[in-house]
């Protein structure tokens, strides 16, 4: 009875945390925030004040640490990106950083992984991806000295676990991925490819935005440019986040049918898209982050035309900062919906297609800022719906998932 | 007429040995793979693994938190290799434990998450699956004489293909996460009745799957050690010839013999997945724990109780791994080790042999040498 | 003393608890034919292996030519011109006679086999010691006698001059024992030097020069063979005087146990019956023995009977019951004890101790068993009752592992189990095979005091010495009939080597006694 009047406690403690600093959207001080929860226990204050307080605390105190979901940290797309980034932060900040992969692909599992980082002295946990809902809740409110900063877990994703409300030492970043899809779509339909093709991993909610998005911006283009009856698109889930036989079988049909060019959506999927494309000269669009460098590295130069990406290792940059600067209550318990943030610097956006290695002509950088700029300023808008596939001009053929 | 009964050279402290032997053997070598990985840091690697879940120890509820989480991990490989070695006794080499394991996971998923059934008739579907996956196998090596191998190994594959067909659907399978949906949330009544939660620190997945696990065991001692029924398993293993010269019915015994083995991966699978700590994912090869099964059998001695320890011991370094620190060692490289130390716990008739080598050399010398052999001076 | 080609000079052989050789001195001269004789486990193989480098002795030396060697292993050994005739034949069945003659000899050229010539040698071999072996022909497809003379092309081939024969005559019809005794002969004439192991005195008689005996370890002696008699040597090994022929009294068959009508088995490896009309009946209180040559449809026969094979015609009637069709286990508890010919592959589990091998057939009776659970004291009790009746010697009594124990001891606990069943007929099949003098003397007697206690007696032996002295009628089998049945009191070996050999063969006017 008393473990679970404890478990009441710290929750009600959670949501006055959360509550106050929802409403004042300014970041904690150490004496704020004792005050605000002295009243509702004194067992939980010491604990919420770790959380609250690292401003006051030596950056050296922390050490971050990160799990990977399914995947493993080489997977060229989520994990490695994450891994990437944190390690570079923390290296950068002479910060203490360690990855843990889990044993098997469950909750338990991964609750164990987080445990043992605990053990490890680990106080800042950076976990990628909507599988981690399960165990933010059941590890996070046992440990409230412990911040974790979860990539890509939804609302939704949490009430499924059984979390309506994030603790302060949790905060959350999805992305508009439909945006990112969006802009692809739209950036190789101008440039030129009336038959794309859409593989996803598998079904999960981001992977559906882009790829809706993708759809509707590849539509968007076509109508504008009055050629809606030619551009087709074909679409398809792995059912995987790898590549295998099976999937580069698939791809090889539509590649021999005049499938110009593919959005490869998923992990480590891209390579069945990338070993198709190069049988025959097709090109492929990455994901998440630029993979020029990578697919083009593997399957020869100009295989991949442009990414669409959103900001994983900006939005880990960002927050972990904000936590080593003591700015951690602008994110505690929130869950962050990231997209376009400015029209006028698409760099600045988590959202983006990179201009860096811009490789299309038709399409130019300047087209893609002014695309940027009518989606920040509403006049573009895309429909973030995953329950229906969008209606459209184009035809779009569907196919049964591969696996 | 002296034998010679020195406290090594007795069978069951032999088996014992060399079962350490193997063990250690294998920790050894897996030391030598992180030398190789990163002598610096190699030993404490090696600490890490062997310390496990003992690093909570500054947090009792979290020891024994973790402490029931191997317990739990362990059931399956222990009933595997009990469904192994059950059938191991009679003669019969049941690799198809995996399949039947398989079947077991169809059969409780689907009757809990589709059917909403009480747990218990999930875990007697289980059974009843592995069972009959038993059956076939044993129909087919008792009346069209094929080898229970070649047919385990079909029916894994079978097994596997029509448990994504059906476990997919999407009643049963979440799609968002591809994995097939929590017990707990979807039908409540379907997980196992919880066994001493509050000593394990509140460890949910701690079920009476465990106190089963042994009672299984020591109910395969009792049935093999003691019954008519395993005199006759046994009989056969040793020597169909001479079961079938004493009259007893060879194909009915390969059928129950594997019947039951199959009922005990069956229910090895309920135990586990009925605990909802691990969901069924689409998999493209059959699940390993059929085969770990076979090396824990063997490293356990082939023995009902030993196979617990191995089983343990297995899970135990299993879980090692992750322990390790990943910036000197990447997680594969845990695998690696594990992967060797489970292959090498297979080599325990080995290292008895090499144990028993100075005597077991004379006696095959011997006996190729001419049938009146050594033994019998031996024996004068 | 230079014309000792080997010379084994007081060997001494340790095992734990045991001492297998003490002390024993073995001396070949070149061109003569040297018995080595002693029961089962008096030595014998322990000598031979350490002459074969198998084993190190603790103490003594060896010398060959008056020199000393050391033999580490079988290569030093076959280096130093020994051979071996092993008593189970170490050929390749699917191989021709030429190819497993030259196997591990093969002769070569640039990495090809040269066959040609190795067959010419073959063949001047053959000739010369008149082995009479087409080198041409599949070892499946020859007589047991012919493949025997294989190994000795064998150890030919290779020029040893030292040839050990590991009791040949086991497998031989009495012809094909005269034909081996005069190739022996033939041999040592030609200088090659042979020690012949073997516990049948007659042989000795009748082909050694020399004869060295071995008792539990121990050397007894050398004697001449031309200065001694079957009497003598008999008891040099034994330690005591042996009865060769079996004490019984006239039988006195009673009513019919077993009728065997047309029985027919169809044999696994050709088209034809290995057992083809076969129909005879025992009656209590005698013993009825089947004789012939190994493979002529015994073991198919007995298989057939006792249920191990199928039947494909014919009818068995035991005791008026029609078992033709029945179970092993129907005929085990419905009074028929089967002594089987292949005490390893049936008789017994090996890994099983010697009490669980005592109720291999009974198990499940209500003596042994309660609700499904094997009654361990009872068990034990009764395996200690049947140790002690039939003097069964093990290790570790009732708990020896079966397999430890000597082969003699093994048959002799089949047999306590066998006639300590409630049963109204014996099957024996070579109930006698390997065993010593004493062993042999033992089994006869219980099997005599079987049929005279009113037990049917169905014996199946290949020793023309049992089946003259044991038996009341004797049933000749070839090629799966019966080829006729004589009476031992009016027949001799040779008259029984006719019919076993086929050159005799009898239309059955009355086949049922």
């Amino acid at each position: 009875m008393k473990k679970r009047l404890f478990a009441v406690l710290m929750a009600a403690t959670m949501v006055a945390s959360l509550v106050a600093c929802g409403s004042t959207e300014t970041p904690a001080t150490t004496e704020e925030a004792p005050a605000t929860e002295a009243p509702a226990t004194t067992e939980a204050a010491p604990a919420a004040d770790n959380t609250e307080a690292p401003a006051t605390e030596a950056a050296a105190d922390l050490k971050i640490a990160m799990i990977t979901d399914s995947g493993d940290i080489t997977d060229m797309s989520f994990n490695q990106t994450t891994y990437e980034a944190s390690d570079a932060f923390a290296k950068a900040n002479g910060l203490e950083f360690q990855y843990y992969k889990p044993t098997e692909d469950s909750d338990e599992a991964r609750t164990a992984a987080f445990n043992n980082a605990v053990a490890d002295g680990y106080n800042v946990v950076v976990v990628p991806g909507y599988l981690f809902a399960g165990m933010i809740a059941s590890v996070a409110d046992a440990n409230p000295e412990v911040t974790i900063i979860a990539l890509d877990v939804s609302q939704g994703d949490f009430e499924g676990a059984g979390m309506t409300e994030l603790p302060s030492n949790v905060c959350s970043f999805t992305y508009q991925e439909e945006l990112a899809g969006y802009m692809a779509g739209y950036a190789v339909v101008k440039e030129g490819y009336k038959k794309l093709g859409f593989l996803g991993g598998m079904a999960v909610p981001a992977v559906v935005r882009y790829g809706y998005g993708f759809v509707q911006g590849a539509d968007a283009a076509a109508t504008e440019l009055g050629i809606a009856s030619d551009v087709e698109v074909n679409y398809v889930y792995g059912g995987q986040f790898f590549g295998d036989e099976a999937v580069t079988a698939t791809m090889d049909t539509w590649y021999s049918n005049g499938t110009e060019i593919v959005f490869a959506c998923g992990g480590g999927i891209f390579t069945s898209a990338g070993e198709a494309a190069k049988k025959v000269d097709g090109k492929v669009v990455g994901v998440d982050v630029d993979q020029s460098g990578t697919i083009d590295g593997l399957y020869g130069e100009g295989v991949c035309v442009t990414s669409a990406m959103k900001g994983l290792a900006a939005t880990v940059n960002a927050t972990l900062t904000d936590v080593v600067a003591g700015n951690w209550a602008a994110h505690a318990g929130k869950i962050e919906n990231l997209g376009i943030v400015s029209g006028d610097d698409p760099s600045l956006n988590y959202v983006q297609l990179p201009t860096e290695t811009w490789s299309m002509t038709n399409f130019t950088v300047d087209d893609y800022k002014a695309l940027v700029k009518s989606m920040a300023d509403g006049y573009v808008t895309v429909d973030s719906n995953i329950d229906v596939q969008p209606t459209t001009a184009i035809k779009v053929t569907t196919f049964d998932n591969i696996h | 007429m002296k034998e010679n009964t020195s406290f090594f050279k007795k069978p069951a402290v032999q088996t014992i040995l060399a079962s350490i032997l193997c063990a250690v053997l294998g920790i050894v070598l897996g030391y030598i793979i992180l030398l190789c990985m990163n002598p610096a840091h190699a030993t404490e690697g090696m600490v890490a693994i062997l310390k496990n879940f003992f690093k909570f120890s500054g947090k009792p509820q979290q020891l024994m938190y973790y402490l029931g989480s191997t317990l739990v991990k362990a059931v399956p490989v222990i009933l595997c290799s009990e469904a192994i070695l059950f059938a191991y006794k009679a003669g019969l080499f049941n690799i198809g434990a995996a399949g039947q394991y398989t079947v077991g996971i169809l059969a409780s998923l689907y009757t809990s998450l589709a059917l909403g059934w009480n747990w218990f008739f999930c875990l007697l579907a289980a059974v009843c699956a592995g069972a009959l996956w038993g059956a076939i196998c044993g129909f087919f090596k008792a009346f069209c004489n094929v080898n229970e191998v070649i047919a385990g190994i079909m029916l894994n594959w079978i097994s596997l293909y029509i448990c994504n067909i059906v476990l997919g659907n999407e009643t049963c399978m979440n799609t968002t996460k591809s994995e097939t949906y929590d017990i707990a949330a979807k039908n409540p009544s379907g997980i196992l009745p919880g066994f001493l939660q509050g000593v394990f620190g509140n460890n949910q997945y701690m079920t009476i799957a465990v106190p089963i696990t042994v009672i299984v065991a020591v109910v395969i001692l009792v049935i093999l050690s003691k019954t008519t029924f395993g005199y006759e398993l046994k009989a056969t293993g040793h020597n169909k010839d001479a079961a079938k010269y004493a009259g007893m019915n060879a194909k009915r015994n390969i059928i129950l013999t594997l019947v039951i083995s199959g009922a005990i991966s069956g229910l090895a699978a309920s135990l586990y997945y009925l605990t909802s700590i691990e969901h069924y994912k689409i998999a493209s090869s059959v699940p390993g724990m059929g085969f770990s099964g076979i090396a824990v059998a063997f490293l356990g001695g082939l023995h009902p109780i030993g196979a617990i320890v191995a089983g343990l011991f297995v899970e135990y370094i299993t879980l090692g791994g992750q322990y390790l620190n990943t910036n000197y060692f990447n997680p594969q490289v845990a695998d690696l080790m594990i992967a060797i130390i489970i292959y090498l716990c297979g080599f325990v008739l080995f290292f008895k042999t090499i144990i028993n080598k100075p005597k077991k050399v004379q006696k095959s010398n011997a006996e190729a040498d001419k049938n009146a052999s050594a033994k019998k001076e031996v024996q004068r | 003393m230079d014309d000792y080609v080997i010379e084994m000079l007081h060997i001494t052989k340790e095992f734990p608890g045991i001492i297998a050789n003490d002390d024993i001195t073995l001396q070949l001269k070149k061109g003569e034919i040297h018995a080595l004789l002693g029961e089962n486990g008096a030595g014998k193989s322990t000598l031979m292996s350490v002459l074969f480098g198998l084993y190190t002795p603790e103490k003594g030396v060896i010398k060959k030519d008056g020199k000393e060697v050391t033999i580490k292993n079988p290569n030093d050994a076959t280096d130093l011109g020994i051979g071996m005739v092993h008593q189970h034949f170490m050929l390749v069945d699917i191989f021709s006679v030429l190819d497993n003659i030259i196997l591990g000899a093969e002769p070569s050229k640039f990495g090809f086999l040269t066959k040609k010539e190795a067959k010419k040698k073959v063949l001047a071999l053959s000739d010369k010691y008149n082995l009479k072996v087409d080198p041409d022909a599949l070892i499946e497809d020859i007589t047991v006698g012919m493949q025997q003379r294989v190994e000795i092309l064998k150890m030919l081939y290779r020029d040893n001059d030292i040839l050990i024969f590991d009791e040949p005559t086991a497998v031989l019809t009495p012809q094909e024992i005269d034909e081996l005794m005069k190739i022996m002969k033939n041999l040592a004439a030609e200088g090659k030097s042979i020690l012949f192991i073997t516990h049948k005195l007659n042989e000795i008689m009748e082909v050694a020069d020399r004869c060295t005996i071995l008792r539990r370890g121990k050397y007894i002696g050398t004697v001449n063979v031309a200065e001694t008699t079957k009497e003598e040597l008999s008891s040099m090994m034994v330690g005591r005087d042996v009865k060769f022929a079996v004490d019984k009294e006239e039988a006195k068959p009673g009513k019919e146990i077993l009728r065997v009508e047309n029985v027919c088995v169809k044999s696994k490896i050709h088209q034809n019956d290995s057992v083809h009309n076969v129909s005879f009946n025992v009656r209590e209180g005698e013993i009825v023995c089947i004789a012939g040559i190994d493979g002529n449809g015994q073991t198919e026969f007995i298989g057939a009977l006792t249920g191990l094979d199928d039947i494909s015609s014919g009818t068995i009637k035991f005791m008026g019951d029609d078992i033709t069709h029945k179970s092993i286990r129907y005929k085990n508890t419905h009074g028929m004890s089967h002594v089987p010919e292949d005490r390893h592959k049936h008789g017994l589990v090996l890994d099983y101790t010697l009490e669980e091998n005592m109720i291999l057939q009974r198990y499940f009776e209500p003596e042994f068993s309660k609700n499904g659970f094997i009654k361990k004291n009872e068990m034990r009790e009764y395996s200690d009752k049947l140790t002690e009746d039939f003097d069964v010697r093990s290790g570790r009594g009732a708990q020896t592992i079966v397999r430890s124990m000597s082969g003699g001891n093994q048959q002799k606990a089949i047999i306590a189990r066998e006639m300590d069943r409630d049963h109204k007929l014996l099957v024996a099949v070579q109930p006698t095979r390997g065993l010593d003098v004493g062993a042999i003397e033992y089994i006869h007697k219980e099997i005599v005091k079987q049929r005279d206690e009113g037990c049917a007696i169905l014996l199946v032996s290949l020793e023309l010495d049992e089946v003259m002295n044991l038996s009341d009628r004797i049933l000749v089998m070839h090629d799966g009939e019966i080829a006729g049945e004589v009476d031992p009191k009016n027949t001799t070996l040779q008259e029984l080597g006719l019919y076993m050999s086929g050159a005799k063969h009898d239309e059955r006017k009355e086949v049922f006694k």
